[in-house]
């Protein structure tokens, strides 16, 4: 009697914290989707800036609107963080092409001058660093709270009662599945075109205005 | 023209990897003590202007401070500059910069209203992190502007001074208006509660402290942050200890508090 009590008290506790860290962990995914989202409403006028320079390059143009369309199509509820890992690898995975994608046509810039010393593409370059910033941070403290979350729901004696209300471990970001470990290229425009941009475009280094 | 290394590290998207490599790294060094030094947090600085790399006369670091400690008192914006000779770190300069600075807590509890501009002088590369509270007023592109265009051609031609001067002055510019501030910094509103009536008493205890963190820095070999400091940390205590009248009086040092504020990866660097 006396034990069932004290079970139920701790229960209630332990209830109470559960649900804390899961609002946490809801607060930090919708904290991550805004800032994947911020990271989305730069390519339109990203893709209008860059096609607007002569002779650019069409194929990393291309392969930017394919990885922002296929992002746009696993849409993942904002308010909720995902329970399924494979649903947030999926997720992952879509961002990363357009990570790859975007640090591609990036680099490609570098053999356009004329583009890159406008006032439209500098600041897009900086918004895009400062998002691609916002991104780490972010995708870090989701990690944080589900970390601390799942370690709750194992301990005794939550791990006996989460089953009764429903709690469920969460999946977190992969440091480096596939497609996110894939851009080896540096967004680093300071030194002479280090790696090799792509052959395609070496006949025409010198944009015409 | 432009000139955006910055951040670049970001865009290498291993940064999750070599980040939680990097915290199990600090783990181990806190738990070794040092065994093998990966990166390096350095503590809270003592003001708001610390130049660690000796490359400001000390009049106009004196001078710069007292700027900024007074920025504090009239906008309650928290503006540091904290002057490095190189990045004890293998983390990009963005990531590092920002474990830094929240750490350090820059900024007020609740308006986040912090920024620091880092340098490190032998890696040529600089940040300026921007709080939460302070990202509408010091956008990306602005903190990009402020570090590339008015603070880089004076690097470039060595002087680190003139740099930094007008980088204050340009973050000041934009940040002024945005946040009231209380007449007091942090330190100045802790100063009086927590000196008391026994301040002799406080005195020597920090002294001992003070002593105790030199002999420390010197044991780990590493640059001393309590030495290189200088003058700051010596009169920076007695500024923090006086409370808020003494401090601001000619001459005197006004020591830099934190208030606890974050940020979420604003801001923007450069290498010159």
């Amino acid at each position: 009697m006396l034990l069932a009590l004290l079970f139920s008290f701790t229960g209630c506790g332990t209830y109470n914290r559960l649900v804390t860290l899961e609002q946490t962990v809801n607060k930090k995914w919708a904290d991550v989707q805004s800032v994947y989202q911020r990271r989305a409403d730069l390519i339109p006028n990203l893709v209008s800036t860059v096609s607007g320079a002569a002779n650019f390059e069409k194929s990393t143009l291309t392969e930017v609107t394919n990885a922002r369309a296929s992002v746009g199509q696993v849409k993942l509820d904002p308010s909720k963080a995902p329970t399924d890992a494979a649903e947030l690898e999926k997720f992952q995975q879509a961002q990363g092409q357009l990570s790859t994608a975007l640090s591609r046509l990036l680099v490609v810039s570098e053999n356009y001058p004329q583009l890159r010393a406008t006032e439209a593409f500098q600041n897009l370059q900086a918004q895009l660093e400062g998002t691609e910033n916002r991104i780490s941070v972010e995708r870090n403290n989701f990690n944080t709270a589900v970390q601390e979350y799942n370690t709750a729901l194992a301990r005794f004696p939550t791990n006996m009662l989460n089953k009764m209300f429903g709690f469920q471990p969460r999946p977190f970001f992969n440091a480096a599945p596939g497609a996110e470990k894939a851009p080896e290229v540096k967004f680093d425009f300071n030194k002479p075109p280090a790696p090799p941009a792509p052959p395609a475009v070496a006949p025409v280094p010198t944009a015409t205005p | 023209m432009l000139d955006p290394s910055l951040g670049s590290g970001a865009w290498d998207l291993g940064f999750l990897r070599r980040r939680v490599l990097g915290s199990i790294l600090v783990l181990s060094v806190i738990l070794a003590s040092g065994a093998f030094a990966a990166e390096v947090i350095p503590p809270k600085p003592a003001g708001y202007f610390n130049d660690y790399a000796n490359v400001v006369p000390k009049e106009k670091a004196l001078a710069f401070n007292e700027k900024l400690a007074q920025f504090e008192r009239e906008t309650s914006n928290q503006v540091v500059v904290a002057v490095f000779p190189k990045m004890e770190s293998d983390s990009d300069v963005f990531d590092y910069t920002y474990r830094v600075k929240e750490q350090w807590g820059v900024g007020q509890k609740g308006t986040n209203n912090g920024a620091v501009l880092f340098v490190f002088v032998q890696d040529r590369k600089m940040f300026l992190q921007v709080g939460y509270g302070l990202e509408g007023v010091l956008p990306d592109i602005t903190a990009r502007d402020i570090t590339e265009h008015v603070v880089k051609p004076h690097f470039k031609t060595g002087d680190y001074a003139a740099g930094l001067e007008a980088g204050i002055n340009a973050i000041i510019q934009a940040t002024r208006g945005e946040y009231k501030g209380s007449g007091q910094t942090v330190l100045e509103k802790r100063g009086p509660a927590s000196g008391g009536g026994s301040g002799a008493l406080t005195f020597i205890i920090i002294l001992f402290v003070a002593l105790m963190l030199v002999r420390l820095g010197r044991k780990r070999g590493g640059y001393g942050y309590t030495r290189s400091g200088g003058p700051f940390v010596a009169s920076g205590w007695g500024g923090g200890l006086g409370g808020g009248s003494s401090s601001s009086s000619g001459g005197g040092f006004s020591g830099f508090g934190g208030g606890g504020g974050g940020g979420g990866g604003g801001g923007a660097g450069s290498s010159w």
